[in-house]
């Protein structure tokens, strides 16, 4: 073991998580990463800062990437990726266009010796060295919901909504413009400031007597944020408390985080679902919110009597505990799976890439038909 | 300094299809062609502490995780901290030999942030080893990725041996006689795994629990201490703990900066290349566009009106040491897009070629290369077993043209750059014969060019006028390598655009 | 135009050069650099001991719009130990000791500056507050934090400067 570790130390592998909000990236072998920067680049003509999933084709995407990586390799990691193997975390609901484009990015432009790419719902599970589990990753753009049993990611099962950072911003910003009129056009960075700092997930118990508006209702207290000196903006209490119901109100439809979760658990075979309801994951930047779990906890056994759900018999959830913050959880599963040997036994190399011209995919039915072939 | 950073009036064109200001592109003088940071290979040469502009070879600098070991920078705003004396007053005030006991401490000019502030003790000396903060849950992590790496190891191992078992023949012996496993299975005995790999150990699973962490019940009733509570920056600074009050902040090691290399990808030559030392700013190679293509700069123009006939003075100027000669030509992209479309061509045909004998041209290419860089020192780097490079594909230049420009008949030469000139008034007479409707006045190096641009007639008031043309010059080749004695010259060409400005209204 | 009142203790140091206008009182070693301009508009200003006024520092004593037509002229108290970086202009009606206004930083005149306050370079505070004690003001988005310690600079710079 000892030969192989040396090795690898000098062999450093970056491994890269890019979020809509925040990019992950650190080495194999760390317990975190390096450092989490914002998924944004500043535009040549505009010279304004640009999220990276906000890109209008596949050109405009490979620039930016180009650019991102560009920051990465030579600002942060300090190593030539030219000739290095890399390790890329991602949502199996990554778009195809935007995996591609990374992928042309990392062997063209970069030359990448060779590309792994891990779900990141699958690796999430690997710093709890448990193989099945319900992962619950809310970040910015969208709320996923895919369950993992026995190592495998059932994708039959898979949820999503767009309930993330995004979506609580943009609340937050009507939420608060009713109670500051002199102030329009927050910008996001601001927004982003005040939910973190200020506002919290509430209990349910609360939230009845927030809208019933009932006398016994008593705000938690206000607070004066200071905006760029010359003016302050005033966070009531009722905006503090409120600012996250969304993920909790159920839309047209029925649907909201709570009813993902159940409903994941009701496309599973029935000798699963006790198993996953006690072994939720909750990965992603939003869960970190301050009460977020145990409203979460409420939330699912409220839903449980729901005529919907009644058919699932469960009557208890149980969390996970991850030993690392949530927004990295999954690019730390990422670092395990890179640090052993799966990284020269799984990794796309240059070579295959170059002959194949694209990336293989679960959604490819080329590439599906070609591993069944090989594994006959 | 406003032409470096102000705004892009005269661009160059890329051989890779960029558009860029002449001081951002390279010229590679191997393949003589214009390279730019999007189609070159960068490469990290050296590793120095922006702060203290101390050198960290690459081994120590992976080993401090890329982190200056003595500079530290401040957890709440992220500027450098400055090491502070305390002096306490001395232990005995009536012995006058007793010396004044310094401590120090940390202090951030900026937002005045201190290390007293999160309750860390002043240190005895200057350089101060400033407590770390552990990660945790290493122990577990640690366990969790040991397990990992067994289990793929034993995989691994079990793949090779059954790939062993399929062979329809079992060679008995290599080289050195016959092997102890083909020994082992003739002889009835079951292969024994490799010595070194254990049996992966099992792991306990974590535990998942139904209790989770409520929220605070003062969080109704308390006031929010917003000073106390990090921004998200201050948290992602510090990713492993991520602390949620000020009072957690520690001070960071301040991350390491890089010198970057920059090398052709069609040649594998180096087009830039910083000295080692990083107080200097010298470079070893420095193959600078704006050292071997003439320079335009912009001098005025005429008001601009949709369909009319403007004059344009542009002033030329030779960096090189060469005269040369300046033909302007039309823009003609439809000749660069074709040069695309050929590249892409030849790109599917190059990847045929590659996938079918990847190996032969990899032998193919190393030989080369010892060859192409012997008179070259600094490119040994490359024999250390590089791959050959990927060339970026050139894209079509995305800048729509609405201006025409007159494409004058005669040409024009600009004499080599002469430093000493600049001083002396007398010496200018070059005895050129000018064409009096293309060249208005020139002294030394330069030429200030006069052409006649129409911008379109369909054009409106304050649309942007962008015109451009293909400028032919004749660069001298002065690679001993490549060329003995005899300084070679040929034409090159490139296309410059400009941005002349708004349309006015008539007159 | 009301008369120049002007009251100097011994041990302070007024350059002739600085522009001085209203009923202004100067406490002992205080030291007023040339070009410094001091404009006791609506009341009196009376600066306190040990304070250093650096060169192109606007103190203004304004009231605030809506206090306009009282009958009690306010007193701008300025208390020791305060120091006034090149080019901050400082509206504040009412200024402690021990702060540090740094260069080009501009004070409005509805806030009220307590002890050990820090208003960073270029900061713009004009938002109606009292600024506690040992608030450091910083950076382009004016954040705040509290520092532990008043600041400890101001007694240094004069030693220097004497």
């Amino acid at each position: 073991m000892s030969t192989y570790q040396s090795l690898s130390s000098e062999k450093l592998t970056v491994v890269l998580d890019i979020g809509s909000a925040f990019t992950r990236f650190g080495f194999t072998t760390d317990f975190a990463p390096r450092y989490i920067i914002r998924s944004e680049v500043r535009c040549k003509k505009t010279n304004k800062l640009r999220k990276i999933c906000d890109y209008d084709s596949a050109d405009d995407l490979y620039d930016m990437l180009v650019e991102l990586i560009h920051i990465i390799y030579f600002k942060y990691a300090l190593i030539s990726p030219k000739d290095r193997p890399i390790v890329i975390v991602e949502s199996l609901l990554c778009p195809t266009l935007f995996r591609e484009t990374l992928a042309k990015v990392l062997f063209l432009q970069y030359e990448v010796s060779s590309i792994l790419v891990l779900p990141s719902h699958l690796v999430a599970l690997a710093s709890l060295a448990n193989d099945t589990g319900l992962v619950v990753d809310v970040g910015y753009k969208e709320a996923v919901v895919i369950p993992v049993c026995h190592g495998l990611p059932i994708l039959q099962a898979w949820q999503a909504l767009p309930l993330g950072g995004e979506h609580i911003h943009s609340h937050l910003k009507s939420l608060l413009s009713s109670s500051n009129t002199g102030i329009q056009n927050l910008p996001e960075n601001f927004l982003e400031d005040i939910k973190v700092r200020c506002c919290f997930v509430t209990k349910s118990s609360r939230v009845e007597q927030l809208e019933g508006g009932k006398p016994e209702y008593a705000p938690p207290p206000d607070v004066v944020y200071p905006y760029a000196g010359t003016e302050s903006i005033l966070v009531t209490g009722k905006v503090r408390e409120k600012t996250f119901e969304i993920l909790y109100e159920e839309d047209n439809d029925h649907l909201c985080l709570s009813t993902m979760i159940l409903d994941a658990i009701l496309k599973v075979n029935m000798d699963l679902r006790q198993k996953l309801a006690e072994n939720l994951v909750l990965i992603g930047g939003t869960v970190m919110t301050l009460g977020f779990k145990a409203r979460l906890k409420e939330e699912l056994q409220k839903q449980l009597n729901n005529d919907r759900y009644k058919v699932l018999n469960i009557h208890e959830f149980k969390f996970h505990t991850l030993p690392c913050k949530e927004n990295y959880a999954a690019w730390l599963g990422g670092a395990i799976y890179g640090a052993t040997e799966f990284l020269s036994m799984k990794a796309i190399s240059k070579d295959f890439y170059l002959r194949e011209k694209h990336l293989p995919d679960w959604i490819n039915l080329k590439d599906i038909n070609n591993t069944v072939s090989r594994t006959l | 300094m406003s032409y470096i950073t102000g705004p892009e009036i005269v661009k160059y064109a890329c051989t890779c299809g960029l558009l860029k200001p002449l001081p951002e592109l390279y010229f590679c003088r191997h393949c003589s062609q214009i390279r730019c940071s999007f189609c070159l290979c960068h490469a990290v040469d050296s590793f120095f502490c922006g702060k203290c502009s101390e050198n960290i070879p690459s081994a120590e600098a992976r080993h401090k995780k890329n982190r200056c070991a003595n500079c530290v920078i401040c957890p709440s705003c992220q500027q450098e901290l400055s090491t502070r004396v305390a002096s306490k007053g001395p232990i005995n005030p009536d012995d006058a030999k007793s010396a004044v006991k310094k401590s120090y401490y940390l202090s951030c000019h900026f937002c005045h942030w201190t290390s007293r502030d999160v309750g860390i003790p002043d240190q005895p000396s200057a350089t101060g080893c400033w407590p770390e903060r552990e990660n945790v849950h290493i122990n577990r992590l640690q366990e969790v990725l040991d397990v990992y790496q067994d289990i793929m190891l034993s995989q691994q191992q079990q793949k090779e041996n059954s790939k062993k078992k399929r062979g329809k023949f079992v060679s008995y012996t290599d080289r050195t006689g016959v092997t102890a496993s083909a020994l082992r299975r003739r002889i009835g005995i079951p292969d024994i795994p490799h010595a070194k790999i254990k049996k992966p150990k099992p792991l306990d699973p974590a535990i998942a629990k139904s209790e989770v962490e409520e929220l605070p019940e003062d969080i109704f009733t308390e006031p929010l201490k917003l000073m106390e509570i990090t921004t998200i920056d201050q948290r992602l600074m510090q990713p492993e703990s991520q602390p949620l009050t000020v009072d957690k902040l520690f001070p960071i090691h301040k991350q390491l900066t890089i010198k970057r290399s920059l090398r052709c990808r069609t040649c594998e030559h180096n087009v830039c290349k910083p000295e080692y030392n990083p107080t200097s700013v010298k470079f070893k190679i420095q193959l600078f566009a704006y050292y071997y293509i003439p320079e335009i700069r912009f001098v005025t123009v005429e008001p601009l009106r949709a369909g009319q006939t403007s004059e344009l003075i542009i002033k030329f100027t030779n960096p090189t040491q060469h005269q040369t000669t300046i033909t302007i030509f039309d823009l003609d992209l439809e000749e660069q897009e074709k040069y695309v479309e050929e590249q892409k061509l030849f790109d599917i045909i190059d990847n045929f070629e590659q996938a079918m004998s990847l190996e032969e041209k990899q032998q193919l290419s190393l030989p080369s290369l010892v060859m192409s860089s012997g008179s070259q020192p600094s490119s040994m780097y490359s024999l250390q077993s590089r791959q050959p490079s990927v060339i970026v594909k050139p894209r079509k230049i995305n800048q729509a043209v609405n201006c025409n420009v007159a494409i004058p008949e005669s040409t024009f030469i600009l004499p080599p750059r002469d430093d000493a000139a600049e001083y002396d008034d007398s010496s200018d007479v070059h005895n050129i014969e000018d064409d009096p409707k293309l060249v208005k006045w020139r002294k030394s190096n330069k030429a200030f060019i006069k052409l006649a641009v129409t911008p379109a007639a369909d054009l409106k008031i304050d649309d942007e006028v962008v015109c451009g043309f293909t400028m032919q010059h004749i660069y001298t080749n002065v690679i001993p390598a490549i060329v003995e004695n005899m300084p070679h010259k040929y034409d090159h060409k490139v296309r410059v655009f400009f941005r002349l400005g708004k349309i006015v209204g008539s007159e | 135009m009301q008369r120049n009142n002007i009251k100097v203790i011994p041990g302070a140091l007024v350059c002739e050069e600085s522009k001085l206008r209203g009923d202004i009182t100067i406490g002992a070693g205080t030291i007023i650099h040339p070009n410094a301009s001091i404009i006791a508009e609506a009341g009196p200003i009376i600066i306190g001991e040990n304070c250093l006024i650096e060169e192109q520092v606007k103190i203004i004593h304004r009231l605030p719009f809506d206090q306009q037509n009282k009958d009690t002229t306010p007193v701008l108290i300025i208390g020791s130990h305060n120091v006034f970086e090149v080019d901050c202009t400082v509206e504040a009606p009412k200024i402690g000791n021990h702060n540090v206004f740094e260069s080009k930083c501009f004070v409005g005149n509805k806030v009220t500056v307590s002890n050990g306050c820090i208003i960073g370079a270029g900061c713009k505070v004009t938002e109606e507050q009292i600024l506690k004690e040992n608030i450091c003001i910083f950076g382009s988005n004016c954040q705040m934090r509290e520092c532990i310690d008043k600041p400890a600079v101001s007694t240094r710079k004069q030693l220097l400067l004497i």
